[in-house]
């Protein structure tokens, strides 16, 4: 009677008695420590655990119930034991030498590679916390594993993202020991939750699904804790820019996942399976797939290089029909050969660059829209009508910018990681999105373009001041704080939101002209641009735009509101400051430095009030190049009317500094060039008595040494006369010796 | 002088054409290259050839595939690579001529002897 388990081996569910299990995995056992200095012996210890594993299975096939004792003793004979081998033909033992005879041939100078392989970077699979990442840059550099955890985690952050890019792109240290054994991410179907990428991804590093699982929800886990704002890339939503699990997984995990679940075949066949948990060999998939293309590209090369050679050849006989010509022409057939061989190569490096820049430069452009666009998503409200607006302008974000961006990385991630195209249906189901995308790009642009296309008939209106008789006249913005400015980044025209419903726009224009009265005077105009003239009409008559005066001090609100039931329409407002002529006006810039104040050029000259009120020509006037006619004008500067226009007066404090620089009197410069004068020759004779007293204290530093060298000659003489009366000052002699010939060298050295 | 160490010396010089040659006839698994060696009476034990196989393939003159099997999980099948024709080529024509200079060398030889045994008579 004998007890009979199960054991899952490579694979195999196999009956086996107690015993026949014992003596099999002995067997491995002393297989593993005979193969162990070999290179690749996992893949050997495998390979013959496959086989074992067979012929278990064709003895069942044949009819046993289980492995037997003998069965086994029977497989291990046929495959051998490791004295067997010994004894067989003792080729184990000298292996090494019938290898090398084969990477040592002229033919497969590569295979020499592990010899002479430079160092490279691994991941340390033997100690590693998570990938072995840290452990591998540390084995690289020759430094302590924690220390460069510790370095990581300080330098980088727990930047997760980073560190999941060198888990990767860096290979495993087990390269080292496997060859060519692929590891791939598969989906793994069995296992799927949605698409089974998360399963398959954690077979592929070997983790638990449910880290895997987790990282991808983090994201909606946040989402669900704050409802309110629901975005789908939250890493876009600009208020919590810097956290770093935004950093991570967010910056659209569905967008990974989605990008995955298109790369990634399924799991199906169990080859598939077997891959899918790997033989610890990573990047080798992508490495191969390049190496091939290469080889591919240099036949195709040499395919170019000898049909030119053919051509020159048919050519040149043609041309030289001489047979004497017959040995030059093949030498020039050979660098010809090259020459087009090198042309055709490096034509074609070039076009595939060009290509690649232009391929990445497009995806670039869609991402960089992509971004900017879900960016501006928040602000949809304030610009684009319910209804068919807003899902055109969802849907071509979605189908024009996203699809062909997750289309693209997708392609491009199955091309390197060598897995076949995405079938038929997907690549047109692509396309046919994509479509999609555009019509609904060119339907939103349409309806937005005549959202834009009436405006108002514009108004004047004029705004009285309380005291327009003043001199001086600051116009500034209004101090009180209408809505909170400090935002990451803003979308101009629009600025921040003061609350839910309300955003703030920069449209504002001032114009200054002279007036006719001895007054100042302020006109205001509001414009806006609408579906039609009536619709445009009503929103500038909506806008609200606010102005008081303190004294001299002019007080303008930062911008016009703009509500989520009226819209964005291009509301702005032209604003005229007449001023009177010898008065001053100034624009300032404090408060509103951001603030898109624009001052018209031409009312700078002489142009009279009057002109203004004609009315035919408001929208010219606000599309004239501004910029280039303000230029000239300061803010923070007072202007002072003249007949001629708008004068300079004063400027704020920084500015005076360099004012100073520019114009100064001749009569001054004369002075202060006197006065340089007079203090060079002060320095000048200070340096005259600087060296005389030098020289002096040189003398005396020169009478000293020859006395101190009369002494030493003395003491020499004593010393000479002495040398026989004791061995001590014997021993003394040379030290002193040294000591002359050293001042002695001092002496000479002072002498020159 | 050990003759069974000359004697496995030799057998391991030819082993690697041998396999390589069987390989080079086609896509092959490992078993059948022991039966067809088997069958030409030249032993060799499974335990012997997977560290060969898998030196051959590191060297870049195999390489396998995974084939599925009627029953049970894919087997590796072995083929061979361009280098590996490469190298089987050398092998080959080292082989024959070792095997010409060999026969040239016992050949003579054997005269010799026969005369030797004739004058002795």
């Amino acid at each position: 009677m004998k007890k009979v388990i199960n054991i899952n081996f490579q694979g195999r569910i196999l009956p086996i008695e107690e015993m026949a299990y014992e003596n099999l995995k002995n067997y491995i056992e002393t297989l593993r420590s005979y193969f162990e200095k070999e290179e690749g012996k996992d893949e050997i210890i495998n390979d013959i655990e496959c086989r074992v594993a067979e012929l278990c299975e064709d003895r069942l096939k044949k009819g046993a119930v289980c492995i037997t004792e003998a069965d086994i003793n029977l497989i291990i004979e046929s495959i051998g034991r490791p004295a067997d081998f010994e004894a067989q033909d003792g080729f184990e033992a000298q292996s090494s030498s019938s290898n090398t005879n084969f990477t040592s041939s002229p033919n497969e100078g590569q295979n020499n590679w592990d010899n002479v392989r430079p160092k490279r970077l691994y991941r340390d699979e033997q100690n590693k916390v998570l990938g072995g990442v840290c452990s591998g840059i540390a084995n690289y550099f020759g430094l302590e594993p924690l220390l460069v955890r510790i370095l990581w985690i300080f330098l980088i952050g727990v930047n997760i993202l980073g560190y999941l890019i060198l888990w990767i792109a860096v290979p495993s240290s087990s390269v080292k020991e496997v060859g060519g054994v692929k590891k791939r991410l598969f989906r793994d179907i069995e296992n799927k939750v949605i698409g089974g990428v998360c399963a398959g991804l954690s077979k592929y590093f070997g983790i638990k699904v449910w880290i895997i699982r987790i990282l991808f929800l983090i994201p909606f886990i946040r989402l669900v804790f704050n409802f309110r704002e629901i975005h789908l890339f939250q890493f876009w939503d600009a208020p919590d820019f810097p956290n770093f699990l935004d950093i991570t997984f967010s910056p659209g995990s569905v967008f990974i996942y989605i990008v995955l679940w298109l790369v990634l075949p399924e799991a199906k066949t169990s080859a598939d399976k077997l891959e899918m948990v790997g033989e610890k060999v990573d990047l080798n998939s992508i490495k191969n797939t390049i190496q091939n293309d290469m080889e591919g590209f240099s036949k195709r090369a040499q395919g170019w290089g000898s049909d030119l050679k053919n051509k020159y050849q048919s050519e040149h006989s043609s041309t030289a029909q001489n047979g004497a010509t017959v040995n030059t022409s093949e030498k020039r057939k050979g660098v010809f050969y090259y020459v087009g061989r090198f042309i055709t190569i490096s034509i074609k490096a070039f076009v595939y660059f060009i290509l690649g820049i232009i391929g990445i430069s497009l995806l670039a452009a869609l991402f960089g829209i992509g971004v900017a666009a879900t960016a501006v998503m928040p602000l949809r409200k304030f610009l684009l009508e319910d209804g068919a607006q807003i899902w055109s302008v969802y849907g071509a974000l979605l189908f024009f910018v996203w699809v062909p961006i997750l289309g693209i990385v997708a392609a491009v991630i199955r091309k390197l990681a060598g897995y076949k195209k995405a079938n038929v249906w997907v690549r047109s189901s692509f396309v046919a999105l994509w479509v999609v995308g555009w019509i609904l790009l060119f339907y939103f642009g349409s309806s937005l373009g005549h959202s834009f296309s009436k405006h108002n008939v514009p108004e004047e209106q004029t705004v009285s001041l309380v005291n327009p008789g003043v001199d001086y006249l600051e116009v500034t913005a209004s101090p009180r704080l209408k809505y909170y400015e400090n935002r990451w980044f803003q979308i101009s025209p629009f600025d921040a939101f003061s609350d839910e419903d309300t955003v703030f726009v920069r449209n504002l224009r001032i114009r200054i002209v002279q007036s006719k009265t001895d007054s100042f005077q302020v006109k205001v105009v509001k414009l806006s641009n609408g579906k039609t003239i009536q619709n445009a009409n009503e929103l500038a008559s909506k806008i609200n735009f606010d102005l008081t005066q303190q004294d001299s001090l002019v007080f303008l609100d930062r911008g016009i509101a703009i509500n989520k039931k009226d819209k964005f329409r291009n509301q702005h407002i032209i604003m005229t400051i007449a001023v009177p002529l010898g008065k001053r006006i100034k624009i300032t810039n404090k408060g509103w430095s951001q603030t898109n104040v624009r001052i018209n050029g031409r009312g700078m000259h002489t142009e009279t009030f009057d002109r203004i009120s004609s009315d035919d020509d408001w929208y010219d006037e606000w599309n004239e190049p501004w910029d280039n006619e303000s230029f000239s004008y300061e803010r923070g500067v007072e202007y002072k009317m003249t007949a001629t226009g708008l004068e300079k007066i004063k400027r704020d404090d920084d500015a005076e500094e360099t004012l100073n620089n520019d114009d100064q009197d001749p009569d001054e410069m004369e002075q202060r060039l006197e006065e340089l004068k007079r203090e060079r020759e002060e320095i000048e004779n200070n340096l005259e008595k600087n060296r005389e007293e030098k020289l002096r204290e040189l003398e005396k530093i020169d009478k000293a040494l020859e006395k101190q060298k009369k002494d030493i000659n003395k003491s020499t003489q004593k010393i000479s006369a002495s040398i026989d009366a004791s061995d001590v000052k014997k021993s003394r002699l040379p030290k002193v010796a040294g000591k002359l010939t050293d001042i002695n060298w001092v002496l000479e050295r002072f002498t020159y | 002088m050990d003759i069974q160490n000359t004697q496995s010396q030799m057998r391991k010089g030819v082993l690697e054409f041998c396999i390589l040659s069987i390989i080079q006839q086609g896509e092959v698994y490992p078993s059948d290259i022991v039966e067809q060696m088997k069958a030409a009476n030249l032993h060799i034990l499974e335990g012997t050839l997977y560290p060969l196989l898998t030196r051959l393939k590191n060297a870049g003159l195999l390489n396998y595939r995974w084939v599925e099997s009627i029953s049970g999980p894919p087997r590796k099948y072995f083929v061979m690579t361009e280098e590996g024709e490469k190298a089987y080529q050398a092998l080959h024509t080292t082989w024959s001529e070792m095997a010409a200079s060999v026969e040239a060398i016992i050949a003579p030889k054997a005269n010799p002897i026969v005369n030797e045994a004739n004058t002795a008579e």
